[in-house]
């Protein structure tokens, strides 16, 4: 009887109780959905890279990372490999011969990462070979054929089927020059990685550098992504002489923005539940003042004070909640619908990319972000209701009554 | 020993500039059963005293005692239920809660007292057929005359089986006719159920049903009378 007696009581003043609830709804859904495009663009951060080069987990000699040095690379890969095939959670593993160089056109030169890849093992792995704009993902041409990103592309002024020189230092300090023809451009979500990144066929560099086959970077992929943290422990106990990063530990700063964007959702929800307060503690502030005959009536036929309160404090959750289920409601509808229709940001194409995430942005929120608002929702409700409830029960009920 | 006993009460209101003694050493004892008035001229105190005997106000000097319980000891809460569980109130308007029906109204003050709910709406309708409104107890307080409010105001005042009913003015906002209507009404209660009324007023019509009127005048019990 007291929660209908609430619930009368929001609905008395319909305008301004409908006011506030709209306030609380439309905050709310305006904060989910542009927390749930923050979160996607995290999350599209990470897939990209995960799809574009990093996968799930990435091996290394110990001493590769001090300088990316073409000697540093995995001693007895083979060994490696036997045990990878035999992993269950591994679908697929790209072995990368990968050092640093420097491309040059006939205009200008760069610093590159050269990758050496076995194109069918990282089709398996990246999806690099969807991301080829111009040309073809490998194509056995006569010579060297090479595979660049667009920005690399345009920085030296190369075109497809044009010729290039990369230059490396071999294994025994040599300096070597090797001429590649243009035979695919690609352009992923990351303009930075297109501009530092070449790939070519392995066998071409094990020829060069006349050597057995050897591998910097093991590239593993896991059907599942849950799985990945156990599986790189497993697999660091496997190989102690070995560097096994998950792909949290090798990009972390990619890591960290994702982290960040569900943060700031949070961060974004509390600033406009605050500024929702002001609101709420307002409206029932209002709807005290405009009952204090018929409070001090309540309290003077025997209503106890802290049933006033409670009945205060039991409105406002009540007028919060039916704004927040409004606003939640909307939020998770607009979330639902554009997480299958995608929203499509290429205006915003160019400043996305430099993050590197994809224009196209399905918008989503952890499941566990909606029951966190909705506490947060109880415990604005319940700081808007301390002044209003405090007031009512701070009426004398003769003078209240008097008052007419 | 009298159901009321008041000795020498005093109320000074401090919030004016000029301190205003609205009761000056008032001395009076209530019986079960009685039926009656407190009369006398706009500002003698009526309202004053019915609230202090109410336990609405707190006096400046002097002792009230209910049925062997002295009011000046019922600290807070204490008071509000001793209100609730002794104490019936009807006032001049304001008395409903408009958003519930009469029904409901009467129901309310029977919640507070923690009574099954079968309990609550057996009462209720009872009172409510007792107070000539059975066939009005799903109205709400917007839907009913003045006089049909004040008749749900004394149902609910009965509601919760006081020891006596206290109404200050309750026929104020009234047509003579209704205001005749109420007090027949209360007549009747009082009657059946030997329900003791103490009312306020200035009309009177209403007085000269009354069978004991006491009057104040500048805060002083003038007269005594029973009729
Ligand atoms: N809260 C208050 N503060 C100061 N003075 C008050 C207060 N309440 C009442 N008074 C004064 O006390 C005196 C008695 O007032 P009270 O309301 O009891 O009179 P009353 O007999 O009920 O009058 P009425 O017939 O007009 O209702 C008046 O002089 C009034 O001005
Ligand atoms: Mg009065």
């Amino acid at each position: 009887m007291l929660l209908a007696l609430a619930w009368k009581n929001i609905w008395r003043n319909k305008n301004r109780s409908l006011i506030v609830v709209l306030a609380i709804a439309f905050g709310l859904w305006g904060g989910l959905f542009s927390g749930g495009l923050m979160v996607s663009m995290g999350e599209s951060m990470v897939n990209s890279a995960i799809d574009r080069d990093l996968a799930h987990i990435q091996i290394h000699n110990p001493r590769y990372d001090e300088n990316n040095d073409i000697k540093q690379f995995i001693p007895d890969p083979e060994k490696v490999f036997a045990v990878l095939k035999k992993e269950p959670d591994i679908l697929a593993f790209s072995a990368r011969t990968r050092f640093l160089g420097m491309a040059s056109s006939a205009t200008s030169s760069y610093p590159v990462h050269i990758t050496g890849i076995d194109p069918e093992q990282e089709k398996k792995v990246t999806t690099l070979s969807e991301k080829i704009i111009e040309g073809d993902y490998f194509v056995t041409e006569h010579g060297i054929s090479i595979v660049i990103g667009k920005k690399l592309a345009k920085r030296l002024k190369l075109r497809l089927h044009s010729k290039m020189v990369l230059g490396f230092e071999g294994l025994n300090g040599d300096l070597i020059n090797i001429a590649c023809r243009v035979v695919g451009i690609y352009k992923t979500e990351s303009s930075m990685f297109d501009e530092m990144n070449v790939f070519l066929n392995q066998k071409y560099l094990f020829d060069v550098l006349d050597t057995q086959p050897i591998y910097h970077e093991i590239a593993i992929r896991s059907p599942n992504a849950e799985v990945v943290a156990a599986l790189t422990l497993k697999l660091k106990k496997q190989f102690p002489a070995l560097k096994v990063e998950s792909w949290k530990e090798r990009a972390p700063e990619i890591a960290f923005i994702s982290d960040l964007m569900i943060q700031y959702t949070y961060l974004f929800l509390v600033f406009i539940l605050f500024a929702v307060l002001f609101g709420i503690t307002n409206t029932m502030l209002m709807s005290v003042i405009d009952r204090i005959r018929e409070l001090g009536m309540l309290i003077a036929i025997g209503m106890k004070r802290v049933k006033i309160f409670s009945m205060i404090l039991l409105e406002t959750l009540l007028l919060s909640f039916t704004g927040g289920l409004l606003g939640i409601i909307l939020g998770m509808g607009t979330i639902a619908i554009f997480s299958h229709v995608g929203i499509n940001l290429s205006v915003f194409e160019a400043s996305l990319e430099s993050f590197g995430s994809s224009s196209i942005l399905y918008p989503v929120l952890p499941a566990e972000m909606y029951v966190i608002l909705t506490i947060l929702i109880v415990a604005t409700a319940n700081i808007a209701a301390l002044m209003p409830a405090w007031k009512a029960i701070r009426l004398e009920p003769a003078k209240a009554i008097r008052s007419y | 020993m009298a159901l009321i006993e008041i000795e020498h009460l005093d109320k000074i209101y401090n919030t004016t500039a000029v301190p205003v003694k609205a009761l000056n050493d008032v001395t009076l004892q209530f019986e079960r059963g009685e039926f009656t008035s407190v009369v006398g001229p706009s500002g003698s105190g009526k309202t004053t005293f019915l609230n202090m005997v109410g336990g609405l106000d707190r006096p400046t000097k002097g002792k009230i005692v209910i049925d062997g319980t002295n009011l000046a000891e019922l600290k807070g809460s204490k008071l509000v239920e001793f209100r609730l569980h002794h104490i019936g109130f009807v006032f001049q308007a304001f008395n409903l809660i408009p958003v519930f029906t009469a029904l409901e109204n009467v129901e309310f003050i029977m919640l507070l007292q923690g009574i099954s709910k079968e309990e609550r709406q057996k009462r209720a309708i009872e009172l409510l057929e007792a107070v000539g409104l059975g066939d009005r107890i799903h109205s709400r307080p917007g839907q009913l005359s003045g006089g049909q409010q004040q008749r749900v105001a004394v149902a609910r005042a009965l509601a919760s089986k006081p020891e006596f009913v206290l109404a200050d003015e309750p026929t104020a906002n009234l047509d003579s006719k209704s205001a005749e209507d109420l007090l027949t009404l209360m007549e009747e209660l009082n009657r059946e159920y030997q329900t003791t009324f103490i009312f306020s007023t200035h009309d009177p019509r209403v007085i000269k049903r009354a069978r004991r009127i006491v009057t104040l005048c500048d805060g002083k019990v003038e007269k005594d009378e029973t009729v």
